[in-house]
């Protein structure tokens, strides 16, 4: 380029050599800014300038295209959005629930007989532990009944306190098969 | 806008309507994310985002703007969006801003190795935001003024200002510019 190219173009044609450059000029508009290109070394130089950056830009300014299978994927992202689970989806998460309730389950049962063990072996010790003591206490009180009678007192406190562990251990769950449904 | 998607609307098949839009319109969607992103593969996720915004939306679209419009607007919301994501501080109020200017300056453009390639690359990056998507999108678009005006949003007047600024400014940039045979 020379120093004539450096210089600005007349004011009144600026806007007409980028559109002439461009095709955007109507063929009447055309043909006069033509003519004075052709007379104007101002212009002329000008106009090559731009014309030249013009083709640089078009030559050189990246023209990425789409990739072929944009659509494909975005049918996919599309459906993947509405679709509903699938049976086999379905199943699974249902089959997974299923097991994991049964695990809890089987980690409540645990615990309840862990807990009732302990439970009806604290009864059993403190009952051995209270039986002297009470025979003691109620010594004189069995002593003055009849032999047959006494039997059956001791047999009914027996089965009270028999019966009284058993309802405490199956309220504790420690024995399923009588705990009732929750 | 293409008269089958516009019966289609009208008769409110959309999913129908949805399936012409996109071969329609994905290439001038994508060439218009480019220009904003300025990276080939946020182009591309852009343009699917786009679409699935049409597809949720277009229930909803009235025909009060022209399809394209709509579509056009819808781009260049998810590409702002994509752009504020990266860099907070992007203002949309004002497009000449230093931080709109520069929002995507460390996007790849392409491979390197050809310095006047690169050097009018560089070149481009110093303008205005608003500047620099016009022109990208220019040499995209085959130097339509009116596709770019019409996926910019922006009046016919306007595009050509800005194009005619842009282009003036990388003319005094560039220097001398070799005038390559037509």
């Amino acid at each position: 380029m020379n120093d004539v190219n450096l210089l600005p173009p007349c004011a009144e044609f600026e806007f007409d050599l980028v559109d002439l450059r461009d095709g955007a000029l109507g063929p009447d508009r055309a043909r006069a800014v033509r003519a004075h290109v052709h007379a104007c070394a101002r212009c002329r130089g000008w106009l090559e300038s731009f014309a030249a950056l013009d083709a640089h830009l078009a030559e050189h300014l990246p023209r990425p295209a789409l990739s072929s299978d944009f659509a494909a994927r975005l049918e996919a992202r599309l459906s993947a959005a509405t679709r509903r689970a699938p049976a086999s989806e379905l199943l699974a998460a249902e089959d997974d629930e299923y097991s994991r309730l049964l695990a809890a389950l089987r980690r409540n049962a645990r615990r309840n007989a862990v807990l009732g063990g302990i439970a009806v072996a604290a009864v059993a010790a403190g009952g051995i532990l209270l039986t002297p003591a009470l025979l003691t206490a109620t010594g004189s009180l069995l002593g003055s009944l009849p032999a047959q009678e006494r039997a059956i007192g001791l047999g009914s406190a027996g089965a009270m306190i028999a019966i009284a562990a058993l309802a405490w251990s199956a309220l504790q769950g420690a024995l399923p098969m009588i705990r009732g449904r929750a | 806008m293409d008269a089958g998607i516009e019966e289609h609307l009208a008769a409110g098949r959309h999913a129908r309507a949805f399936d012409l839009l996109v071969p329609a319109f994905q290439d001038r969607v994508f060439r218009l994310a480019y220009s904003i992103l300025r990276d080939r593969a946020a182009a591309e996720d852009a343009a699917q985002e786009t679409f699935v915004r049409v597809w949720k939306a277009l229930p909803r679209f009235d025909g009060r703007a022209a399809l394209g419009t709509w579509i056009y607007a819808i781009t260049r919301n998810t590409c702002l969006m994509e752009l504020r994501r990266r860099r907070p501080t992007v203002s949309f109020d004002d497009p000449e801003s230093t931080e709109a200017m520069h929002a995507a300056a460390d996007i790849a453009t392409g491979p390197a190795g050809d310095p006047e390639r690169d050097n009018l690359l560089r070149l481009v990056d110093t303008l205005p935001r608003n500047q620099q998507e016009a022109v990208r999108l220019f040499y995209l678009e085959d130097r339509s003024y009116e596709a770019v005006a019409e996926q910019l949003g922006m009046p016919l007047g306007t595009v050509k200002n800005l194009l005619h600024r842009a282009r003036k400014r990388l003319m005094e940039l560039a220097g001398p510019v070799e005038v390559k045979a037509a």
